[in-house]
């Protein structure tokens, strides 16, 4: 009964707690409530007229919230990148991160969920996915897998990092033996999530520019350049903003691994050029048409040509220690590569799918201005969502926000 | 652990096979297969065939339904009119204007191969107006009037039989009922002419430009 | 009086209390004759048609809200007893015999269909998926489509939910050499199909490609605006392919779109939650998504339906040529098939050894596209 208790003053605790702060924290937290508020009201418009308030067509039937939606699930995954060397590997440097990467993880997955539902025609049947009281297609629909995943991984980093917060709240030490599993489990998951994803394209002999053997790995490496680039940003932010000390020390172990990724993704994008451009079959239109334009279509022309070069030029800065360890230099590379990454992975990858058409028919896509406020009020989500998580964490961490010790005894006589 | 993962992953693709498309190699396999008992399901395609009065005939091994032709002709039988030679015909009818406008069919012009391979003569009988004849010599009633058209369409008339060429009347279950070639092609004139298509799609108009 | 109800009612638990309207010399009872004054079902003081409209809501609403959510969702999760949609189905039918008396029913009556119309609304959004009904469910579904078109429209349609026969495998052939491009196909299919006229959407299209070029559909014209056929150019029209294998089923996370086992690629419009996973999965552009709410003038909604073809879709969801499912499984060519002047287009049942389709798969050159794919189309291409 007694952890119940604690547990309802920690909510309460956290409820006030993030509910208090500096004027910067207000004007931030009004700022992203009205872009949401914009993005519900697109996103009213949209569930009224339906779809047709988008730029999709039949020809592009997926656009700017399934491109969304494919690259934060990348950074969702990323978050293992964190929790492996803390947890399993014991590696104490991450540790500080560690917490902030779940939470960014959660406001991902939250975003990607989001980003599905705004891109369904019938949200109120959605029910029909809920395994139990509708019919799944499983195990053929590799959608159906997603779903799974995206929820258990969603479950698993709201569990852990809840155990430890409580625990840390009350004063306690987490046990080590009961979150480790979970985070075993969390670092399959996470390389599951992602791959079942990539899956989700790379199944569909349709469409050529998606069917083939390496979307699955570059997915990978091209999430664990992006999310932990996020997550130094945004330990860059909370260094800056709040008193939770981060060291340098952890910053630049987290600007390794997007180094390394970064560096393992620019090959598999060679090997892809490569294949695509060396021999070019009819399957390699979409790829001509991404990178130099179809027939006079070139929209997506000035977006590629822009993310290539970032992460060229990221990749290469990042490659030099000396630039790396300089943490302006850090800070843009990982903002470039987040956003060259975001393009690449985003709709890079989604609208080439569908152009041409399986008759080769070009039609181009272009999103409209619901389409994008609903984006935005998505991703306003989700930065509200993270940046509750992360203060109440922090909070937790910087020990203001503990369980008084009279009530501590109390739940643990009980 | 990563034993009991692994192993549950490798069980949930054994169960994802598809479904029982796996007993066949193929759909034509199939389609020999299950084709070997078949049974008639018992749909009939008899009441869409709506008031089309049809005769019965039976080619090599093929047997089915062709509409009736003689009672769709304006005024059969031709010898009503046609108990004199189609030169004095002509004559009398352009000083019986009623007759001319209404009755008869001057306005026909043969267009249909050229002029040496066919004339109306070559399946109307000067004699028999009621009936049509072969290359041969032969007599043809009007209700099989296919029978002239395969002596020179030889191939389009085995696609016909199989059904390959020509519409199908009432549907696809049986009594197997089709058209003839005169109920498509005037036989005078069998070219069918262009046109324009039945519709656009004027969104699709304006997504081209 | 419960037999011979001529709409169906709610059960709210007050029949008990329920005067019987008594018969009139029309034969009917409770409202609609308008010879003596219906009873309301809870009329004991007097009110106000506004009040008692408001009252049947909440009753509905609390109805609803306790009763339906264990009694009428997911029928096929917990098995449900079927009394009340046999009873649905009577209704019904007696109602397309008299169904004019209804609509001059009073203000009570309006309530009544009200309350009906909610009561179907809600069963429909809760029920389950049509593969998996059973053959009662799927004529209550039916039933009840039926009857909330009669609420809506005052009008009748024709819906069947004829299952699939045995020993039918639906196919299709299409000689290229005689079609020319006249599209009484696509007219006919937007017809008989009920396809929205907004979006002018349709099932099939028929591409113009150059005589000599081989099949290039980029370089084909899938919207020629000129009189046809075109000096040099042939046509080829395209469609959904009904795969034996097909992509499509495989992705949908939900089951909404299957094969039946007479072969016909089919969706269930009411469980299809709109994410295009489909679309995306099909290599022959065979599906098409209702963005916005699908729109036919009322005159020209084609009544004749079936659960899997041409009934009247909703915003969101997929849809598809199903061969004119409410045709061909009565024994009916498709509407394209019908349509075509050139006798381009052959159907027929594959596994019959004397149907055309058969000799045609035998005798022509046949040849199906992408067949590389595996999907295994039934669709067949050929030339004479």
């Amino acid at each position: 009964m007694g952890t119940f208790r604690a547990f309802r003053h920690m909510v309460k605790d956290s409820l006030d707690y993030i509910t208090h702060g500096s004027k910067t924290y207000h004007i931030w937290m009004i700022f992203l409530t009205v872009i949401m508020l914009i993005g519900m009201y697109c996103y009213s418009i949209q569930l009224d007229e339906g779809l047709s308030v988008t730029g999709m067509t039949d020809r592009v039937s997926w656009g700017l919230y399934i491109s969304n939606f494919t690259f934060l699930v990348g950074v969702a995954a990323a978050a293992v990148m964190l929790v492996m060397p803390t947890y399993v590997l014991k590696d104490i440097d991450f540790k500080q991160a560690v917490l902030i990467g779940e939470g960014l993880a959660v406001a991902a997955l939250v975003m990607c969920l989001a980003f599905v539902v705004a891109d369904m025609g019938g949200p109120s049947v959605l029910w029909h996915m809920i395994p139990g009281i509708g019919v799944f297609n499983f195990p053929n629909s590799m959608l159906a897998w997603d779903v799974i995943v995206l929820n258990g991984y969603l479950f698993i980093n709201i569990t852990i990092p809840l155990y430890i917060l409580f625990r840390h709240y009350q004063g306690k030490e987490a046990q080590s033996k009961i979150y480790i599993p979970g985070s075993i489990i969390s670092v399959l998951w996470a390389v599951a999530i992602h791959l079942v994803t990539a899956f989700l394209y790379q199944g569909l002999q349709a469409r050529p520019f998606w069917n083939n053997a390496l979307l699955g790995p570059r997915f990978l490496a091209s999430a664990f350049a992006a999310g932990p680039a996020l997550i130094i940003l945004v330990l860059a932010a909370i260094r800056k903003f709040s008193e939770f000390k981060i060291e340098d020390k952890t910053i630049s172990k987290i600007a390794m691994i997007v180094t390394v990724a970064a560096q393992i993704n620019l090959i598999m994008l060679i090997s892809e050029l490569f294949k695509e451009f060396y021999a070019p079959t009819h399957h390699s239109e979409s790829a001509y048409y991404l990178f130099f334009g179809l027939e006079g279509k070139s929209a997506l022309l000035p977006w590629i040509w822009t993310s290539i070069p970032l992460n060229i030029l990221a990749t290469v800065l990042l490659t030099f220690h000396k630039l790396r360890n300089n943490f302006k230099v850090l800070y843009f590379c990982c903002f470039i590569l987040f956003v060259a990454i975001w393009i690449e992975k985003g709709f890079g990858l989604i609208v080439p799918g569908f152009i041409p058409g399986p008759y080769g028919k070009i039609a181009e896509y272009t999103p409209t201005w619901i389409e994008i406020w609903v984006t935005l009020g998505i991703w306003a989500m989700g930065a509200f969502v993270f940046t509750m998580l992360a203060k109440t964490s922090i909070g937790i961490e910087l020990g203001k926000l503990r369980y008084k010790k009279k009530k501590v005894l109390e739940s643990e006589t009980a | 652990m990563l034993r009991i993962v692994f192993s549950l992953v490798i069980l949930c693709g054994m169960f994802s096979c598809k479904h029982k498309e796996g007993e066949y190699h193929s759909l034509k396999e199939k389609i020999v297969e299950e084709g070997k008992h078949y049974q008639d399901p018992g749909i009939s395609s008899e009441a869409y065939m709506g008031d089309i009065k049809t005769v019965e005939i039976t080619e090599g091994v093929r047997t089915f339904l062709i509409p009736e032709r003689k009672s769709q002709i304006k005024s059969y039988a031709c010898t009503e009119c046609h108990s004199k030679s189609v030169e004095q015909l002509q004559k009398e009818s352009w000083e019986q204007k009623d007759l001319w406008e209404h009755k008869a069919h001057w306005d026909i012009k043969v267009n249909h191969a050229n002029e040496n391979a066919m004339n109306c003569a070559t399946c109307h009988n000067n004699n028999d107006m009621d009936n049509l004849h072969s290359l041969t010599g032969n007599t043809i009633d009007f209700n099989q009037s296919y029978q002239l058209c395969a002596q020179c369409h030889s191939a389009q008339f085995e696609d016909w039989k199989g059904g390959a060429h020509g519409k199908n009347i009432g549907g696809w279950a049986k009594p197997r009922a089709a058209m003839t070639c005169v109920n498509c092609h005037n036989p005078h004139e069998p070219q069918i002419a262009s046109k324009w298509p039945a519709r656009f799609n004027t969104e699709k108009v304006k997504e081209r430009k | 009086m419960g037999d011979k109800k001529k709409w169906f009612q709610l059960d709210l638990g007050l029949n008990k209390k329920q005067v019987v309207a008594g018969s009139c010399g029309c034969g009917k009872t409770s409202g609609g004759c308008g010879s003596h004054a219906p009873e309301p079902p809870k009329n004991e003081h007097t009110i106000s048609a506004e009040e008692f409209d408001t009252a049947v809501e909440q009753e509905l609403m609390e109805e609803t809200m306790v009763g339906q959510t264990r009694k009428d969702g997911f029928q096929q999760v917990f098995d449900v007893k079927m009394d009340r949609r046999t009873a649905f189905r009577k209704l019904t039918a007696s109602l397309l015999v008299g169904a004019g008396a209804v609509h001059t029913s009073c203000s009570v009556t309006a309530g009544e269909e009200a309350k009906e119309k909610a009561q179907i609304d809600w069963e429909e959004q809760f029920k389950g998926n049509y593969k998996l009904m059973t053959q009662e469910e799927k004529q209550a579904t039916v039933d009840r489509l039926v009857r909330s078109y009669q609420l809506r429209k005052k009008e009748n349609i024709k819906m069947s939910a004829t299952d699939a026969s045995k020993d039918v495998l639906f196919g299709y052939a299409f000689n290229i050499s005689k079609c020319q491009g006249y599209m009484d196909c696509v007219s006919a299919c937007v017809e008989e199909n009920n396809q929205d006229r907004n979006s002018q959407m349709q099932y099939i299209r028929i591409h113009e490609m150059k005589d000599g070029e081989g099949f290039k559909f980029n370089e084909a014209d899938d919207n020629y605006y000129h009189e046809v056929p075109a000096e040099g150019h042939f046509y080829m029209g395209t469609q959904c392919f009904h795969c034996d294998n097909p992509p499509c089923v495989n992705v949908c996370p939900v089951q909404a779109t299957w094969r039946e086992e007479d072969g016909l690629v089919v969706v269930d419009y009411d469980w299809c939650i709109g994410c295009r996973y489909c679309m995306a999965a099909c290599p022959y552009d065979g599906r098409r998504f209702n963005w916005s709410k699908p729109e036919v003038p009322e005159d020209e909604i084609n009544k004749n339906q079936h659960y899997l073809g041409n009934r009247l879709r909703k915003k969101g969801v997929m849809e598809k040529c199903t061969f004119c499912v409410q045709r061909s499984r009565a024994g009916k060519d498709p509407a394209c098939v019908e349509a075509c002047p050139t006798g381009a287009r052959i159907f027929g049942n594959l596994l019959d050894p004397d149907s055309t389709i058969r000799w045609v798969l035998e005798n022509k050159q046949v040849f199906r596209l992408k067949e590389d794919l595996g999907t295994e189309p039934k669709f067949w291409y050929f030339m004479d």
